[in-house]
C-alpha cells in the first residue's frame, strides 16, 4: 500500500529493514490514535487529516518558500498539533460526551480538509524532501529520508514513552485513561488533559505526515490509508495502551511487507482489515487492552 | 442523541391546535404529493421570481437527479433503522447495499435472469449479510462495533479488486438491465417507480418501528441491561434489526442499479463516502425517526447535484475559493453546510421542524407558557450564543 514497499524477491536483509521502518511510522499514527481513545473514549477519524495537513505544511514551508526539509518538519509538527488542539476546543469539546456525533463530526471534517487540500493543491501528489542520498546497510539499500524518518519516529515513540510514565502530566493522563471519576476525584481536570492529548496526537500525525509524505509524496488522500490501518493497529494492540500500538504497528507492518513480498500484492490491503476482525472476535479488548468501560 | 423518539409522540397529543390530524402528517402529506406531482411540472420553470436567481427546469434530468435522491433516502432510512432505533452504529451501510446490487446485477448479466426475479435474490444474500455482520455485533459494543462495520465493506472491496474478473474491481460492473425496460427515456416513469419504492420502504419501516418491536429497539438503544432485566432478549432483537435493515438496503441497492442512474461500482454503493454520507444523510434528518432519514437523504443526495448544475460562482472577496465555479467544490461545500447544521441543530432538522413549529403554533394561540416538550424552546441562533456565553464563563462544573 505505501512506496517503502520492495520489489518482489528481495533478499531476507531488505525485507527486514524496510518492515523495522514501515512499522515504527505506522507506530507513530497509532499513537495518537489510541491516545485520544484511551482518554477521551472517542474515536478521532480526523486522525488521517492530520497526516495530511502534516505533509502538506512541510510542503508550504520547505518547497514553497524555500525553508528546508527540517524546518518543514518542525513546522508540520507544532502546526499540527495547534491546529488539532483548536479543532479540540472549537468543535469537539461540546460534544465529547456523545461518541457517535464525534465520529460523524470528525468523518465530515476529515473530508472536508481533504476536500480544501485538494482544491488548493491539485490531486497531483507533491514531491517532499526530507533529504537526498542512500546508505548501504547490511546489503540492502536504504535511503537517507527512510533513516532519518525511522530514527525520529522511534526517538518520538520513545519520548512519548517516557513522558507518559515520567512526567506528573503524563500520569495524569494515564489516570484519566483509567478512571475519568478517580482521575477526577485526585484534582486531575479531564479537559486540560484532554486539549494535551489531542495537541500531542495531531504533532505526532503531522510528524508522520511529513515523513510519509517524504517517502510516497504529498497527495489529498494520503491520510486515509495510514487511519485504516490505525484502527487495525490499534485494536489489535489494545485501545489506549502505548505498549499495544508499538507492538500492534510491528505486527501490522510485518505482514503488510510479507503478503507483498512472499503472496500477492494486490491483498495488501486485506491483512491487516482480516486481523482486525479476527481480533475483535476473539479477543475484543486486544493483547493489551482492558475491557471498555462505561463511562 | 438524548432526546428520545418516543417522547416526540407522546407529547404531541397535548399539543395539536385542531383535534383533528397533526400538523406535522399534514406537512408530510403535502409533501409526498408535492414529490408525486412534480412530473407534471414537466419543462416549468420554478424560481423565486427574480429572473436568473435559484431558477430550475423540471425537466428529465432533473427527475432522474431526483430518483437517485430517491434511493438515496432508502439508503438512509434503511440505516436509520438498525442504528438511529437500537444504536448499533453501522459505518459500513454500504456492504449491504453492495450485496443486494451487484447479486441482482451478476446473475442479470451472467445468466440473463430478468431483474423481477434477480432482484429478491439480492434481498435474500443482502439480508444473509445482515445475519453475518449482525450476529458478532451481539459480542461487541460502541466503538468496536463501529469498526467492524467500517471494516467490512473495505474488506468486500478488497475481494472485489482481488477478483476483478468476475467483480470488476473498482471500477465495477456494466449496467445490467432496466427494471421493466424503462430506460433514460421513462425518466417519469423511472421516477414514479423510484417514488413507489420509497413510499412503501417508509411506510414499512414506519410500521415495524412505531409497533412494540420498534419500541424494544429504543430500549435497546438507551439501556440494553434494562431490556435483559424484564425478560426481552436484546440479541434476537438486535438481529432482527440487523436483517430487516439489510434486507431493504439491498432491495434499494438492487432497484438502484437496475435504473438508468445508477450502476453496480463501488464509488456508488460501497465506497467509504457512501457510507458516510448515508449516515449524514441520517443524522442531518434526524436519527431514530426513519422520516428525518428519509428527508435527510434526499436532501444530501439532491443538494451537491443543484449545486453542480447551479452554475453559480463563489463570489471573489472570498478567500482562496473567491472565483471558481461551485460545481468544482461541490463537496466541499456540501461538507461545509453539514459541519454547521450538525454544529446548530444536533438532534437533526425533522426535530428542529417539528419543535418550532410547535413554538410558532403556541405562541400564535397565544399559551406560550404551556410548551408541550416541558420548556419554552429557544431558537436556534439564542440557543447557539448562549452556549458561546457559558462557554466563556468556564464550565468547571462538568
Amino acid at each position: 500500500m505505501l512506496g517503502t514497499v520492495a520489489p518482489l524477491q528481495a533478499n531476507l536483509s531488505t525485507v527486514l529493514v524496510q518492515i523495522v521502518i514501515l512499522s515504527s511510522l505506522y507506530a507513530l499514527v497509532a499513537l495518537g490514535f489510541t491516545l485520544i481513545f484511551g482518554v477521551g473514549g472517542v474515536l478521532n477519524l480526523a486522525h488521517g487529516a492530520n497526516i495530511t495537513i502534516g505533509a502538506f505544511v512541510a510542503f508550504v514551508v520547505s518547497s514553497q518558500m524555500g525553508y528546508g526539509g527540517f524546518v518543514g518538519l518542525a513546522a508540520a509538527f507544532v502546526l499540527t498539533g495547534l491546529l488539532s488542539g483548536a479543532y479540540y476546543l472549537g468543535l469537539i469539546k461540546r460534544i465529547q460526551d456523545e461518541p457517535i456525533m464525534v465520529m460523524i463530526i470528525t468523518l465530515v471534517t476529515a473530508v472536508a480538509v481533504e476536500e480544501v487540500i485538494r482544491f488548493v493543491y491539485g490531486s497531483q501528489p507533491k514531491v517532499l524532501t526530507l533529504l537526498s542520498g542512500r546508505v548501504n546497510i547490511g546489503g540492502s539499500t536504504v535511503t537517507f529520508t527512510q533513516l532519518v524518518a525511522f530514527a525520529l519516529s522511534a526517538l518520538l515513540i520513545v519520548g512519548m514513552f517516557a513522558f507518559v510514565n515520567y512526567t506528573r502530566q503524563g500520569k495524569a493522563l494515564l489516570a484519566t485513561s483509567m478512571s475519568h471519576k478517580g482521575a477526577a476525584l485526585v484534582g486531575i481536570e479531564a479537559n486540560r488533559i484532554n486539549l494535551l492529548v489531542w495537541v500531542g496526537a495531531g504533532a505526532l500525525a503531522g510528524a508522520a505526515g511529513v515523513f510519509l509524505g517524504s517517502i510516497q509524496g504529498a497527495s489529498w488522500a494520503m491520510g486515509r490509508a495510514p487511519l485504516v490501518l490505525s484502527f487495525s493497529i490499534v485494536v489489535l494492540g489494545g485501545i489506549g495502551s502505548i505498549r499495544g500500538s508499538v507492538l500492534g504497528a510491528f505486527v501490522v507492518g510485518t505482514l503488510e511487507i510479507l503478503t507483498v513480498q512472499y503472496v500477492d500484492s494486490s491483498l495488501t490491503g486485506l491483512t491487516p482489515l482480516l486481523v482486525l476482525v479476527a481480533v475483535l472476535l476473539l479477543r475484543p479488548e486486544g493483547l493489551f487492552g482492558r475491557e471498555l468501560v462505561e463511562a | 442523541m438524548s432526546e428520545d423518539t418516543a417522547s416526540g409522540r407522546i407529547t404531541e397529543e397535548g399539543g395539536r391546535s385542531l383535534p383533528s390530524v397533526p400538523g406535522r402528517y399534514v406537512v408530510g402529506i403535502v409533501g409526498l404529493l408535492l414529490l408525486a406531482l412534480l412530473p407534471l411540472l414537466a419543462n416549468m420553470e420554478l424560481g423565486l421570481g427574480v429572473p436568473g436567481v435559484f431558477v430550475f427546469v423540471v425537466d428529465d434530468l432533473f427527475l432522474l437527479h431526483l430518483t437517485t435522491a430517491l434511493y438515496f433516502g432508502m439508503f438512509a432510512m434503511s440505516w436509520d433503522t438498525v442504528s438511529g432505533y437500537t444504536g448499533q452504529i453501522s459505518f459500513g451501510h454500504g456492504l449491504f447495499f453492495a450485496v443486494g446490487a451487484y447479486t441482482s446485477a451478476l446473475l442479470n448479466l451472467g445468466y440473463g435472469i430478468d431483474p423481477i426475479l434477480s432482484i429478491p435474490a439480492g434481498i435474500v444474500l443482502a439480508a444473509v449479510a445482515g445475519i453475518v455482520i449482525g450476529v458478532p455485533a451481539l459480542r461487541l459494543r460502541g466503538p468496536y462495533l463501529s469498526l467492524v462495520t467500517l471494516v467490512a465493506p473495505l474488506i468486500l472491496l478488497q475481494l472485489f479488486i482481488f477478483r476483478s474478473d468476475v467483480f470488476g474491481g473498482e471500477l465495477g460492473l456494466r449496467n445490467p438491465e432496466n427494471f421493466l425496460g424503462f430506460g433514460v427515456n421513462d425518466a417519469a416513469i423511472v421516477y414514479y417507480i423510484a417514488l413507489g419504492l420509497f413510499v412503501a420502504i417508509m411506510a414499512l419501516l414506519l410500521v415495524v418501528t412505531r409497533s412494540d418491536a420498534g419500541r424494544v429497539f429504543t430500549a435497546i438503544r438507551e439501556d440494553e441491561d434494562a431490556v435483559s432485566s424484564v425478560g426481552i432478549n436484546p440479541a434476537k432483537f438486535k438481529i432482527f434489526a440487523f436483517v430487516l435493515s439489510a434486507a431493504i438496503g439491498g432491495l434499494a441497492g438492487a432497484m438502484y442499479v437496475h435504473t438508468p442512474v445508477g450502476g453496480p461500482t463501488p464509488t456508488e454503493l460501497m465506497s467509504t463516502t457512501v457510507n458516510v454520507e448515508v449516515i449524514i444523510a441520517a443524522v442531518l434528518g434526524g436519527m431514530g425517526t426513519i422520516v428525518g432519514a428519509a428527508i435527510g437523504g434526499i436532501f444530501v443526495g439532491i443538494v451537491p447535484q443543484l449545486l453542480d448544475s447551479s452554475g453559480w460562482i463563489i463570489p471573489g472577496f472570498l478567500p482562496v475559493v473567491g472565483g471558481t465555479p461551485v460545481a468544482d467544490i461541490d463537496f466541499l461545500i456540501f461538507a461545509v453546510i453539514t459541519l454547521f447544521l450538525l454544529y446548530v441543530l444536533p438532534g437533526g432538522i425533522l426535530r428542529a421542524v417539528i419543535r418550532n413549529g410547535r413554538r410558532v403554533r403556541n405562541s400564535r394561540r397565544g399559551d406560550d407558557g404551556v410548551a408541550t416538550d416541558g420548556g419554552q424552546s429557544e431558537r436556534v441562533f439564542t440557543r447557539v450564543l448562549r452556549g458561546w456565553r457559558e462557554k466563556r464563563r468556564g464550565d468547571d462544573d462538568e
